[in-house]
């Protein structure tokens, strides 16, 4: 057979599937957008309350999405409390300290548990506090808290893995600059090698608060609720916008409430490209721009 | 001095171990709740039976089917797309369209599953329905070709990670002998890059597996075992999402346990396996 | 015997190992005070892990092994540099070095000089200043720079930044300074300053110079050593 046809067949078949590809995404979003778009006002979020009593907690909303956009909200500031620290301080260890040898295990668990699937780490969540429950604080119930702490398990690989790869791959000369003037290994890592590779680790940050806005499974086995208002403690149960969603596309029962369920995709999926943009804007610029004024 | 630095390691140290940890504890935790039924030896026939709680059967087998049918089937649609579309970023690359290909992959990532159900159950499911003239629409198929759009980025970054592996030179070497995309696919992109892409397709699978909305909100939930791709079938992971309304103590809940575990091992099994190609790929370039 | 009392740094039987791949073999020497020593030799040799091996750099890059015994005197007494005892941030306080590409810190002009102070835990700001503006007049840089000290380093040209890490490495009064290739990166006139300036410090401390440049090894060296084949061999 000609070559040029193998060429032309190679060819088409390569457009063809990136014209599908995208084809798929932009329906997806355009879906959203054609039937959504005239859901989206401050009416959608706030319902009859005014914005300002809503966010000061004046008065309570009953009927927008204001609870289940706060509850997303302490979810992830929660969850991402929870899990900044331990992965810093586990990114660290496996980056600086940890012998080779026992290095390839540590990172192996670590891919596994990027890998298990949210609703085991949900259920694994539910059934703690279950334990708990029966055995030590019979007022436990799944909530806030329980749904933040499974979920900061779920991105804890992501911290720890984006903290030892930015710090793993810093050039020799920049980790050696700091001991030559008699820091310890400690002032070293804090002083200079966490700084130089922070544009790495924020973006993995920020790469979390998406997972954690966006993840469904978990927060359903572990305390999200169709209607909790805003939380009054971290013992409560929440709303948040993704559980809201899924709610919404199996129980809806008029053509007003599937409207907010398009209003309510709209927003959540504004605010994980959003995030996710600025990671990537963050692991452009940061190490460039802000750090380095010319 | 020296007191500071042994206590943050021992900070640092401590809090691997607890990370760690918590990964093998979700494991022996799982473990311990499905014991009840381990004991029982029931295991294989759990994970063959059928689901027929009224009867005292509580076999995963329709889930277990469900689950591998949906994900592979994900797996074929999304496949030859992403070969393609790895194909327009990685080696096609016409007029720089190809950066901007990728940018859109990437940012797919960030899509939450709960959309794709969405749109799945408002869009899809009704097309399925109206092109088949069979059932609900609510079927696997339906699931599939929603889970193979949220895994194809996955393994369009891989497959273009893979062809970014091949030497410059090989490449350079064939258009000098005239050979034309096709072979330089074949003679030498392929052989230098499989197996990056093996790791791409096996961690897409473990995605498509551990995936628990998509399925649940279009693939029916039906708990018998499923005849064709237009029948309702239930995943493992919706099957937990469903069961665990139940009573806490009953066998039903039981079987959610069993459920996890498979999960767990499936994807756990994934990942050494990509492990292990990735490291023989990462020698074999070293050389 | 009045040899010893010139001696700054003795070197014994010693051998540097990467991955069990030697590098350096069985080399001994001794460096008298307030000289410059130069170590020429082509590329890949070690020239950069000798320096290392005088203040124990190495022992921050993995898969590296040493053997063999050097002494440095501080004062009257030579101190065993590789004794469990001895502590290795104050060795490296007082055997200063200076990275072949200039390594500024991503922080101000004045930061950076002030960083070993920093680190060393001394936080008198007035005789920090103090030392600071010594430091980058003893290395020429104080008349370019005292009016931008806030300025991020990495802004200096590449002259500039050479002579700030310079600073940086004379702020703590070392010594002993370690210079690996120190005019490697810059234009002829920006490395005649590092020449004077180096022959300047001559009073204060005792330094091994790596240089490519033969001609700048006999304007300024006291002594000429080849590294090649593992092997240091006197030249002059
Ligand atoms: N981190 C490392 N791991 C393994 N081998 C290394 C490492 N760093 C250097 N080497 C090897 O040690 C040898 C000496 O390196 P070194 O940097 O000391 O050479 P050099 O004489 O300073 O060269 P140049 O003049 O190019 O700076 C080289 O062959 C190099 O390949
Ligand atoms: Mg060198």
């Amino acid at each position: 057979m000609k070559p040029e046809f193998f060429d032309r067949l190679f060819n088409y078949f390569s457009w063809g599937c990136s014209i599908l590809l995208v084809g798929a995404v932009l329906t997806i979003v355009g879906f959203l957008i054609a039937n959504g778009y005239q859901s989206l006002n401050l009416h959608l979020i706030f319902d009859d309350t005014r914005p300002l009593d809503a966010i000061f907690l004046k008065s309570q909303v009953f009927d927008g999405l204001f609870p289940a956009i706060a509850g997303t909200l302490f979810l992830i500031t929660l969850s991402i409390i929870v899990a900044i620290p331990l992965g810093l301080a586990t990114g660290i260890f496996l980056a600086e300290y940890c012998p080779p040898k026992i290095k390839g295990s540590f990172s192996l668990l670590f891919d596994i548990l990027a890998g298990i699937p949210s609703i085991v780490v949900g259920l694994f969540g539910f059934c703690v506090t279950i334990f708990l429950h029966h055995y030590f604080y019979t007022r436990l119930f799944p909530c806030l808290l329980i749904s933040a702490l499974s979920l900061a398990f779920l991105v804890l690989p992501y911290i720890i893995r984006t903290t030892q790869i930015s710090l793993e791959t810093l050039p020799l000369s920049v980790r050696l600059t700091a001991p030559s003037l008699g820091a310890t290994k400690l002032q070293n890592i804090f002083y200079v090698l966490l700084p130089s590779s922070l544009s790495g680790i924020l973006s993995g940050i920020i790469l979390s608060i998406g997972r954690c806005a966006e993840d469904t499974a978990v927060i359903m086995l572990t305390g999200a609720v169709a209607t909790a208002g805003i939380p009054k403690s971290v013992f409560s149960s929440f709303e948040a916008l993704p559980f809201y969603i899924y709610y919404i596309s199996s129980q809806y029962s008029d053509n007003s409430e599937l409207m907010k369920g398009y209003g309510a995709c709209l927003i959540l999926l504004f605010i994980c490209i959003s995030l996710f943009v600025f990671a990537h804007w963050i692991k452009k610029r940061l190490s460039q721009k802000i750090l380095y004024r010319p | 001095m020296d007191v500071k630095e042994t206590i943050f390691k021992s900070v640092f140290f401590a809090a691997s171990i607890l990370s760690a940890g918590i990964t093998l504890f979700i494991l022996g935790f799982m473990i311990v709740l499905a014991l009840p039924i381990l004991k029982q030896g029931l295991f294989f026939d759990m994970l063959t039976g059928p689901w027929a709680p009224d009867h005292g059967l509580f076999g995963l087998g329709p889930m277990i089917i469900g689950t591998i049918c949906i994900a592979l089937m994900a797996l074929v649609i999304s496949f030859p797309v992403s070969l393609g579309c790895s194909f327009f970023i990685g080696i096609l690359n016409p007029r720089g369209l190809g950066k901007w290909l990728k940018k859109i992959i990437e940012s797919m990532t960030a899509v939450p599953t709960v959309i794709y159900g969405f749109v799945g159950i408002f869009f899809l499911v009704p097309l399925v329905r109206e092109l088949f003239l069979k059932g609900s629409g609510m079927c696997i198929l339906s699931a599939a070709i929603m889970l193979s759009i949220l895994i194809s980025p996955t393994m369009i970054l891989f497959f273009v990670q893979s062809f970014s592996m091949v030497p410059q030179n090989d490449l350079n070497a064939v258009d000098a002998l005239g050979g034309n995309t096709a072979q330089k696919f074949f003679y030498v992109v392929l052989p230098h890059s499989w197996k990056g892409m093996l790791t791409g397709i096996i961690l897409s699978f473990g995605r498509a597996m551990g995936d628990t909305l998509i399925a649940l909100m279009i693939s029916g939930n039906s708990v018998a075992f499923p005849g064709s791709v237009l029948d309702s079938a239930r995943t493992l992971t919706a099957h937990i999402a469903l069961i665990i309304a139940a009573d806490f103590d009953s066998i039903e809940f039981k079987t959610i346990f069993l459920s996890s575990i498979f999960l767990y091992i499936m994807t756990s099994f994934g990942i050494i396996m990509s492990r292990f190609s990735f490291k023989k790929r990462k020698t074999i370039n070293e050389t | 015997m009045p040899m010893t009392e010139n001696i700054k740094i003795n070197i014994k039987n010693l051998w540097f190992y990467y991955n069990d791949h030697p590098i350096l073999e069985d080399i001994s020497l001794e460096i008298p005070q307030n000289t410059i020593t130069a170590v020429t030799g082509p590329s890949g040799q070690g020239k950069s892990t000798f320096l290392m091996t005088l203040n124990r750099l190495w022992e921050s890059i993995e898969e590296t092994r040493i053997k063999g015994h050097i002494e440095i005197r501080f004062g009257s007494d030579f101190q065993n540099i590789y004794d469990k005892r001895y502590n290795v941030s104050d060795l490296r306080r007082q055997v200063g070095m200076v990275f072949q590409v200039p390594n500024p810190l991503p922080m101000s002009i004045y930061n950076n000089i002030a960083f070993p102070l920093k680190l060393k835990g001394e936080n008198n700001k007035t005789l920090g200043s103090f030392r600071v503006e010594d430091a980058l007049k003893r290395s020429f840089l104080w008349d370019e720079v005292k009016d931008r000290l806030n300025e991020d380093a990495r802004a200096l040209s590449g002259g500039q930044q050479q002579r700030l890490c310079i600073a940086r490495a004379l702020v703590l009064n070392p010594q002993v300074l370690l210079l690996d290739e120190p005019t490697s990166s810059l234009d002829d006139k920006s490395g005649r300053v590092i020449e004077d300036l180096l022959l300047e410090l001559k009073k204060d401390c005792t330094m091994i110079l790596v240089s490519h440049y033969l001609d700048q090894v006999k304007r300024i060296a006291d002594s000429g050593m080849v590294l090649s084949d593992r092997q240091m061999k006197q030249q002059w």
